[in-house]
């Protein structure tokens, strides 16, 4: 690898052009892994394993060593990102790797497998295995789509800033319900009291939130007001206007968290799923070798 | 008389800020609406939510006006009468009133908002509520959690419950489950007995599964060569083949030849899978290139690379036969003694048939004979058996030759010397006075043939009209006669015989000693696909089909012919005399081969 495209490589190490770790040095990574699931398939279908393919033959051996040694490097990542560097070596280089030698692990692990898949802890380190693949695939797939789509929705507020909107909002509220009898000061009420936070995992992922307090009190309070003429001094009025505020900020404020959400769930995944993977595969070895 | 009410507030910065206003009366409104003398701005109480009344000297009274109440220490009450000496913390909504008395007996309120005014206004740490921290349980804890689960559910309990096993295993199969999740597949139908009883076979842990395991069971299974042949039979491995010799010898396993290299576990419930023809064609495929000496051609696949069949002939017929074995190929030739033309008995014109159609209704024969109608096959199917006179043949070829009240005197087959007493016998007590209407085969009419019709068999007997004993005898083994037709005969004096002798027969029911043919297989099959029994002439000509004629159907293992045929099939490694084993997968056939069968279809 080393060798090939010298151009490109002093360019990476310059840093002249920025592309992003899928790109890196021209896509190295992703030809490298092609070339290796092509190797691994049409070796799976020239060589003659008897009776037919399976992780105990010789071509099982050498795949499912490779897979090994593969996932634990792919696991060093998480050691190695940690300290950032650059050059041919650089921490970008690394990641491009992981993800494209990551992908190739579908195609060496599932010719390791022979096909013969069940209920027992062999084919559950392939499972683990498959889970912490996709879900990285998920996150490479938000990483190059929603960071745009989060930047745009910021319209260049902080997150504090979002979370200041709220509370300006919330505290007008809060003063311009003082006036209202009770029953109506509590809708207001409960949009104050409810957490912009809050809301299930689903409700942050969906970015849908049914049980909205604040669209709930907008809604009652507009069963009110619709039938009336504006005129300009109902506190109601003025409440609605807040809602309305409240809502469009809510609104923004979801969609930056729906976005996070996505760009981070996968990790929960991935990570404990490694490890998971890590222990399996200890125990899918020690067995097979256990019961020779 | 008069209460203090002290309003407190903090500013931005944490500092305190009292408001207190003085009032001098005894009761006090409380709520949300500006009017009122404790005003609270606080959407959870009610615009006029309570009052505070002196009660007497000690003593206020709290009472809510409405229905929400307030608190009071923790619990929700509509009134309250306070001690203010002892003191007391009343809630209202987002506000905490603590009551307390000074020494000159003013009522003390002091009024503190505890709640933010929203939920969004509550403190938050910005990293923890604009993550997924919170709502999911942690990466790291699920991550030594799951792995720590995995460990133990499967890799330490199969462990100890390898270490737990009692000495005498007569648990249920079915309630062992310690170690299920490392066995990667089903056991076979015929092992299924040990299924969860790991140890039977993978005796010892890190070693892998021995013949003495196999054979603990297995007793009587044969080599299937001498070890230091099959040494040499065996061809170089390749690349990988090395490098799996080289795993397998770095974890001690055995080498090559063990049982469980063919005969492979955990591939699924269900019966086992006969051995897959690569096991034989590592050697046999090959086999001249090492075994020189061998006799054996290469077998690599019977679609494309077996040798022609090699059939077990006999050369020399009679009491001490002599058989050799034979390629198929050509005109291949198998003298039993015995004179027969397949032709002639299966052709669909002619006197036998026509005898046959006179025969229909005693003997089920069709409109001419088929191979049914003389060779029966074994109770099991597989083969035929030796076709016997007296119920193959003698029905048409009577050995009759006289009738004594209502009772048929036939000859004796298979007894010249009995053939030849009878007939003496006959002569002596009788004596031709009256020359027996008798004919040789061609000359029968139809309806004077069958057995219990008074009939002569001494065929050339009548044409002489013998008044002797020896000349009838002579007629009868002479050609012409009875025996003659069939047999090979030796007459006195010739080899030194004393007397009449007749070449003995012997009919083989097997072929090919080293492969096993099943007939009941073949059952859709007609006899006339594989065996040219019509055109023969001569029952000399071996009617066995070559292998081309298996080819039709039969391909090599991964063929794409209509039966794909691995060399089990045919072969046994283990060398039995019986059928080489199969899966019991045939139940429905199993029921046919037990119950017999008198009509075959073939």
């Amino acid at each position: 690898m080393a060798t090939r495209a010298p151009v490109r490589t002093r360019r990476a190490k310059g840093e002249v052009l920025h592309d992003g770790f899928l790109r890196h040095a021209g896509f190295r990574w992703l030809k490298t892994a092609t070339l290796i699931c092509l190797l691994s398939i049409a070796s799976y279908m020239l060589v003659d394993v008897t009776p037919h393919h399976n992780g105990g033959s010789w071509y099982g051996y050498t795949m499912g060593t490779i897979g090994v040694l593969l996932i634990l490097w792919l696991t060093l990542l998480g050691l190695r990102k940690r300290a950032m560097t650059r050059g041919r070596w650089s921490l970008k280089a690394w990641t491009s790797a992981h993800v494209y030698l990551g992908l190739s692990l579908i195609v060496i692990a599932t010719l390791h497998t022979g096909f013969q898949l069940g209920w027992n802890v062999h084919t559950l380190a392939y499972v683990l295995m498959m889970l912490v693949i996709l879900s990285g695939l998920f996150g490479i797939a938000v990483y190059a789509t929603l960071p745009a789509a989060l930047s745009n929705n910021r319209a260049e507020m902080t997150q504090v800033q979002m979370l200041d909107a709220v509370r300006a909002i919330d505290r007008q509220l809060h003063d311009a319900a003082q006036p209202l009898p009770h029953d109506k000061a509590a809708l207001v009420r409960q949009s104050l009291e409810q957490d912009p936070f809050g809301g299930s995992l689903l409700a942050r992922l969906s970015g849908r939130y049914p049980r909205c307090a604040t669209a709930r009190a907008q809604a009652a309070l507009r069963h009110w007001t619709g039938d009336k003429p504006d005129t300009g001094n109902d506190p109601l009025e003025r409440i609605d206007a807040l809602l309305e505020r409240k809502q469009a900020m809510l609104a923004r404020l979801r969609r930056h968290l729906r976005l996070k959400a996505l760009l981070e769930i996968w990790l929960y995944v991935h990570v404990p799923a490694t490890f998971a993977l890590l222990a399996a595969l200890t125990a899918h070895i020690v067995s097979v070798f256990f019961y020779w | 008389m008069s209460f203090l009410v002290r309003q407190i507030s903090l500013t931005a910065d944490g500092r305190e800020i009292v408001r207190a206003a003085s009032f001098d009366k005894g009761q006090l409104s409380l709520g949300r609406a500006a009017e009122n003398d404790v005003h609270l701005p606080d959407l959870a109480l009610e615009p006029d939510h309570a009052r505070i009344e002196q009660a007497d000297e000690r003593h206020i009274r709290v009472r809510a006006m409405g229905t929400l109440g307030f608190g009071l220490d923790g619990r929700t009450v509509l009134r309250a009468e306070i001690d203010t000496a002892m003191g007391a913390e009343l809630r209202f909504g987002g506000h905490r009133i603590t009551v307390s008395r000074d020494e000159d007996g003013t009522t003390i309120l002091s009024i503190r908002r505890v709640d933010a005014v929203s939920e969004a206004s509550e403190e938050k740490e910005e990293t923890k509520v604009f993550s997924l921290r919170g709502l999911l349980p942690g990466k790291r804890l699920t991550a030594w959690g799951m792995a720590l689960a995995i460990l133990v559910g499967f890799l330490a309990i199969p462990i100890w419950s390898y270490a737990s096993r009692p000495a005498n295993d007569t648990r249920n199969i079915y309630k062992l489950v310690g170690d299920k999740a490392w066995s990667s597949g089903p056991l076979s139908q015929a092992h299924h007995a040990l299924e969860g009883r790991c140890e039977t076979c993978h005796q010892k842990a890190f070693v892998s599964v021995r013949d003495s395991a196999c054979q603990t069971c297995h007793k009587d299974a044969h080599d299937h060569a001498p070890a230091s042949r099959i040494a040499m039979a065996r061809a170089e491995p390749g690349l990988g083949g090395k490098l799996l010799a080289g795993v397998a010898a770095a974890f001690g396993k055995p080498p090559e030849g063990a049982c469980v290299d063919c005969h492979r576990e955990h591939e699924g419930a269900g019966p086992m899978q006969p051995a897959p023809q690569a096991f034989c064609t590592d050697c046999h495929g090959t086999l001249k290139d090492r075994l020189k000496d061998s006799k054996l051609g290469n077998a690599g696949d019977f679609g494309t690379s077996h040798p022609q069949f090699s059939a077990l002939v006999q050369t020399l017929p009679g009491k001490y036969p002599r058989f050799s074995r034979a390629s198929l190929d050509g005109k291949r030739m198998d003298d039993s003694g015995l004179k027969f033309p397949h032709d002639i008995h299966l052709s669909m014109t002619g006197g036998v048939a026509k005898m046959a159609r006179t025969m229909k209704a005693q003997y089920g024969f069709g409109d001419a004979l088929a191979c049914k109608d003389c060779h029966k096959p074994t109770a099991d199917g597989v083969r035929f058996l030796p076709v016997s006179m007296e119920r193959d043949c003698q029905m048409c070829h009577s050995l009759a030759f006289e009738k004594i009240g209502g009772t048929v005197r036939t000859l004796r087959h298979g007894q010249p010397d009995q053939v030849i007493a009878d007939l003496r016998a006959y002569y002596r007590s009788t004596g031709p006075a009256q020359p027996v209407a008798l004919g040789g085969m061609a000359r029968r009419r139809p309806g004077d043939y069958a057995q219990g019709q008074i009939y002569h068999a001494w065929f050339g007997a009548v044409a002489a009209r013998p008044s002797r004993a020896d000349d009838a005898i002579r007629a009868v083994f002479s050609k012409g006669g009875a025996c003659y037709d069939c047999h090979t005969v030796t007459p006195p004096g010739a080899n030194g015989n004393a007397n009449w002798q007749v070449l003995p027969v012997h009919q083989p029911m097997r072929y090919m000693m080293n492969g096993w043919f099943d007939h009941a297989a073949h059952r859709t099959e007609k006899c006339e696909s594989c065996h040219a029994a019509a055109k023969s002439h001569d029952a000399k000509q071996l009617l066995l089909p070559g292998i081309d004629s298996c080819r039709t159907c039969h391909g090599g293992e991964k063929a794409k012919a209509d039966v794909p045929s691995g060399c089990a099939m045919c072969h046994s490694y283990h060398g039995g005399d019986g059928a080489p084993w199969m899966p019991a997968d045939r139940s429905a056939k199993r029921d046919e081969v037990d119950r017999p069968r008198n009509n075959r279809g073939d």
